[in-house]
This record gives structure tokens, C-alpha cells and sequence, in this order.
């Protein structure tokens, strides 16, 4: 855009003004988008049950609340449970069909992929919806299997996706000469195959977990007393009360996707933000 | 550009056995895909067409297969729910654009040791609940919330509760919900632009803006579609917004359909509403591809 080869002077001057205020105006852009959630994380800190600006002085009551609820820590534990399994049972089943799909020439194979990701459009609350009627045909009554079936079959497209798309670059030349050079099926799948498609596994499994840990519209149909979803939880207790607690639980829900994508980053190097 | 690679690396290492020894080496056998495309089926795209097919044979429908269709359209109350689905959806698929694409664009052209931190800040928020985002919007528009608190401060009096608390809140809880995920399909398109392109249009004598309209913009179409269409199906789609913000003012389909299924267990109307906003999802989809095809087309 400024080329320094057609610059008259007054032009670079305008552009550079311009280019200032498009920076000036991405950062308030982005300081708007982070403005609630950090003032929900500075409102669990807060001492007084109901919220007021400016904040007076700093306190862990709430966050003591959270951990004399029970409801917010047997959800919590459940939504971590429900999380892992589905987040599981979905890569074992997806990976291999990605990359079954991704090197496949048939014609079908587009159509399979589109079908394969379209969980991800269709609305929460239909899926939800016609899961919870379906499954109670078939005596599948609400609880932790149907939760766990239905959070399976958001998790898959998410893996596949991200699984699909970082195999198609790598060369197949690199899976041939292994073959080549004598390795069997297995070896080359463990050795050459798995290691290229490790950070888009870590990245699609972990955002599959974060959707899972997160998800309210599905979750809501599949809840009961018994096994509840921290969503579902935080959104009854939103609707009866409203104290800085929730606020609490929110930021520890936060500090736990947090800390997975550190960690993770941290173990696996630098590149799953990229492929979300 | 891959597959061109590849295929002329095939015809060059392998002449005239090109299929056999793909085959050969393909690591992963189609069977593989198996497990998926069976879970999926059993698990996704039959009780779609289960609730598909109850809707328009179950209760009122057992006379009238239509029945719940045309009382969607032709009641003026759910005509109004299905107007203010699209409507809410539209006016923040426009709202999301215009103030993202800034964004894009600098992401894409500008930012070079800021990027990763703007990537972290527009990702960052996709880890947090969507009920902490919507708690967050509260505490800033609610009565008592930081905007009136500022705008005491200098003296302003606070913004009457009427403005705050319904509309005005959903749009900028579902904007913040869900423009991160335009300014992500924008951004790559915008990338893949040859900066030379707009050079030889500056250097051809048209000004910065003109250059932006008839280059940039033109060029970037791809991601302007994809993200629009992305973010307009989520719309469609959002109900936790309207349901924590709306003050029971915005209602559209899937808020309906939660009522539907809390209060009134009219399922299969309910039923029938889900499979309106499926077949609006389809409907979107469908524009998408011929979109995005119509695009790629050499012109």
C-alpha cells in the first residue's frame, strides 16, 4: 500500500495518518472485545455481593462460595468427565477418518467430508432438540451416556477438521518413501504419520474439549439433578441469583482452557492457536 | 496448486500406474472412515430426519402434514419470531463486517511483531463461557454497569435502563460472541492478496480508497462471504444472548423453541421450528459453496 515508488509526499503522509488510525482503532477494538471477561475476573474479586464501580477493596469470598456449592463443583467435575470421554472416544474415531478421507480420490469423499463437518453448522439447541426425542425412543433417557453420545458427535467434525485440513499439506511422498524404504503399515502410520499430524490432533482434540466443557444448548436437553453440566448449573444460578460467584466459577473455568493451552503450547510448540 | 504438484510428480515418477500405486501407498484405508460416518449417521443425521418426519406427522400434523409449517408462516406472532430471527441475524452479520474488516485488513497487511498477540486476543475469548461473555456485557450495560458509572463520572446522566436492557444488549452480546470469527475468515484472503496488485493500482494513479474498492475489496470477496455466511448462521442459531440480555424483548426461533420445550412441551411444534432453522442452515450452506465456486471461476 505506502509503495515507496509512486510517494509524493503529501500522500505518504496521509497514508501514514491513516495507517495510525487504523492501528489506533484495532487496538480499541480489540481492549472492547477483552473488557468482559476481565471485568468478570476482577468482579469475582469482589467484597460486596452485589457489584459496583469503582471496586473498593479485594476479596476470595466468592470464590470460597464456589467451593461451598456443591452443585458448582459436582458439575465442574462432570463437565471435566464428560469432556474427557467424548473428547476421547471422538479423535479415536475421527483421526483415522480424516485421514482416510484426506488422501482418498473417490469422488464420495467430498461429499463424506462435508457431512462429516456439519455438525458444526447446524444450531446446538436443534441438534439437541431431536437427540434428546430420538434417544429417548430408544430408551436413552437423559443422564451421562446420552450426554456423552451427543457431545461425541459435536467432537468428531471438530478433530476431523483440523486433522483433514494440516494432512492434506503434508506431501505423501514422505508416507511412500517410508514404504519404500520397507516400513509396514503400522510402522509408518506410528513413526512418519502420527508425529506430522501431531499439533493438529492436540489442536483439534483440545478445542473439542473446550467446546464440550462450554456447551449449554446441547447440554441443557441431556441434564438432570443427578448429572449435571457446570453450563447448565451456572445458567440456573445466573436465572435465581446473582451474586459474584458465578463470576468466580467463570474465571477458574477460564484459568482451566487457559492452562490446557499454555501447557500444551509449552509441551508441543508453537502453532495450535493457528489452526483453531 | 497442490494437486497440480502432485499430479505431475505422479506422471513424472510413475507413468501410466498412476491409480495402482497410489492405492498402494495410500496409508490410511477407506474402511477407516467407517466408525464416523456410521456414528454420525446413527447419531446426527437421523434424528434430524426423525424430528423432520415427527413434525409433519405427529398430533396437529396427522391430518395436516403442514400444519406447523403453515403455522409458522401464516401466524402473524411466529411470522414475527421468524422475521426477527433473520432480521436480528442480518443486522449483525453487517454490524460484524464493517467493524471487523479493519481488523482483517490490518491483521493481514500491518501487524507484523503484534500479530500473534492480536491472533491471542481474538482466539482468547473463544476459551471463555459464553455465559462469562454475556455476564461481562451485563456489568458493563446493566443500570448500575461500568458505562453509567463513566458516564457519571463526567457528569453525563446514565442511559435510561429501556435502551440498555433488551435489543441494544443482545446485539453487542452476540457481536462480541461472534466477531472473532469473521475477522478470522477474513484475514487469510486478504493475506493471499499479491500487494503488488494494489501497488500497480496506486501506481496507475487511483487514490487509496479507490484502490480499496476496486481492488482490495473485490479481491478479498471470498473471506467477505464465508465469514458473513459463518457468522449469520451462528446468529440463527444463538438463543443464551437473548435469553440473559433481551429482558424477554428479542425473541426469535431457538429462544422460542427453549420456551416451547420448558414451558409449553408443544414438541411437536417445536419440532418443526428446529427444522426451519435446519432448513435455513441448509439454505445458507448451499449459498456458500455456490459462492465461493462462483469466486474461484476465472473471470
Amino acid at each position: 500500500m505506502s509503495s515507496p515508488i509512486a510517494s509524493p509526499r503529501a500522500s505518504n503522509l496521509r497514508t501514514g495518518r491513516a495507517s495510525r488510525m487504523l492501528e489506533v482503532y484495532v487496538w480499541v477494538f480489540l481492549f472492547l472485545i477483552a473488557l468482559p471477561i476481565l471485568l468478570v475476573s476482577v468482579i469475582s474479586f469482589s467484597p460486596t455481593p452485589f457489584l459496583s464501580f469503582p471496586m473498593q477493596d479485594f476479596s476470595l469470598r466468592w470464590y470460597g462460595r464456589v467451593f461451598e456449592y456443591e452443585p458448582f463443583l459436582q458439575s465442574l467435575w462432570t463437565s471435566v468427565e464428560l469432556a474427557t470421554a467424548s473428547t476421547l472416544v471422538a479423535s479415536i474415531v475421527a483421526v483415522p477418518c480424516a485421514l482416510a478421507l484426506a488422501r482418498s480420490q473417490a469422488g464420495a469423499a467430498e461429499w463424506v467430508t462435508v457431512f462429516l463437518l456439519s455438525p458444526i453448522s447446524i444450531p446446538g439447541i436443534v441438534l439437541g432438540f431431536a437427540l434428546l426425542y430420538y434417544l429417548s425412543n430408544l430408551s436413552v433417557g437423559p443422564g451421562f451416556l446420552a450426554l456423552f453420545l451427543a457431545h461425541t458427535v459435536i467432537a468428531i467434525p471438530y478433530i476431523s477438521r483440523t486433522v483433514l485440513s494440516v494432512y492434506r499439506t503434508v506431501p505423501r511422498s514422505i508416507e511412500e518413501s517410508a514404504v519404500i524404504l520397507g516400513a509396514s503399515r503400522t510402522e509408518t502410520i506410528f513413526l512418519i504419520t502420527l508425529p506430522q499430524i501431531r499439533y493438529a490432533i492436540y489442536s483439534g482434540t483440545l478445542f473439542a474439549f473446550l467446546i464440550s466443557l462450554d456447551n449449554l444448548p446441547i447440554s441443557f436437553f441431556f441434564s438432570t439433578a443427578q448429572t449435571n453440566v457446570l453450563p447448565v448449573v451456572m445458567m440456573s444460578y445466573l436465572q435465581n441469583q446473582y451474586d459474584p460467584s458465578i463470576a468466580a466459577i467463570a474465571t477458574i473455568q477460564m484459568l482451566f482452557a487457559v492452562i490446557a493451552l499454555v501447557l500444551g503450547e509449552k509441551l508441543l510448540g508453537i502453532g495450535a492457536l493457528k489452526s483453531i | 496448486m497442490s494437486s497440480a504438484v502432485q499430479h505431475t510428480h505422479a506422471s513424472v515418477d510413475r507413468p501410466g500406474r498412476k491409480t495402482r500405486s497410489r492405492r498402494d501407498y495410500a496409508v490410511a484405508l477407506p474402511v477407516w472412515a467407517a466408525p464416523a460416518i456410521a456414528a454420525l449417521t446413527l447419531l446426527f443425521a437421523v434424528p434430524l430426519a426423525h424430528n423432520a418426519w415427527q413434525s409433519l406427522t405427529k398430533e396437529e400434523a396427522t391430518a395436516d402434514a403442514f400444519f406447523y409449517y403453515r403455522k409458522i408462516i401464516s401466524d402473524p406472532y411466529y411470522r414475527g419470531v421468524l422475521f426477527e430471527t433473520l432480521s436480528v441475524s442480518f443486522i449483525v452479520t453487517v454490524l460484524c463486517l464493517l467493524l471487523s474488516y479493519p481488523v482483517a485488513y490490518y491483521l493481514a497487511r500491518h501487524a507484523r511483531r503484534s500479530r500473534s498477540a492480536i491472533l491471542f486476543l481474538l482466539v482468547a475469548p473463544l476459551l471463555t463461557s459464553v455465559i462469562m461473555r454475556t455476564l461481562g456485557i451485563r456489568l458493563i450495560l446493566a443500570k448500575q454497569g461500568l458505562l453509567n458509572a463513566l458516564l457519571d463520572t463526567v457528569s453525563l446522566g446514565p442511559i435510561p435502563p429501556s435502551l440498555l436492557n433488551g435489543p441494544f444488549s443482545v446485539y453487542v452480546g452476540i457481536i462480541h460472541v461472534l466477531i472473532p470469527f469473521m475477522v478470522l475468515s477474513i484475514t487469510p484472503v486478504i493475506q493471499r492478496i499479491e500487494p503488488a496488485i494494489e501497488e500497480s493500482a496506486v501506481i496507475l494513479g487511483a487514490g487509496a480508497l479507490r484502490t480499496f474498492w476496486h481492488v482490495t475489496l473485490p479481491l478479498s470477496r471470498e473471506g467477505i462471504y464465508t465469514g458473513c455466511i459463518l457468522v449469520f448462521m451462528m446468529s440463527n442459531g444463538s438463543f443464551i444472548t437473548q435469553l440473559m440480555l433481551g429482558a424477554g424483548k428479542v425473541v426469535t426461533m431457538p429462544v422460542l423453541i427453549f420456551q416451547q420445550f420448558n414451558v409449553t412441551q408443544d414438541t411437536a411444534f417445536a419440532g418443526a421450528m428446529g427444522n426451519m432453522l435446519l432448513i435455513m442452515t441448509i439454505v445458507c450452506l448451499a449459498i456458500q459453496s455456490l459462492l465461493i465456486s462462483r469466486s474461484r471461476r476465472p473471470q
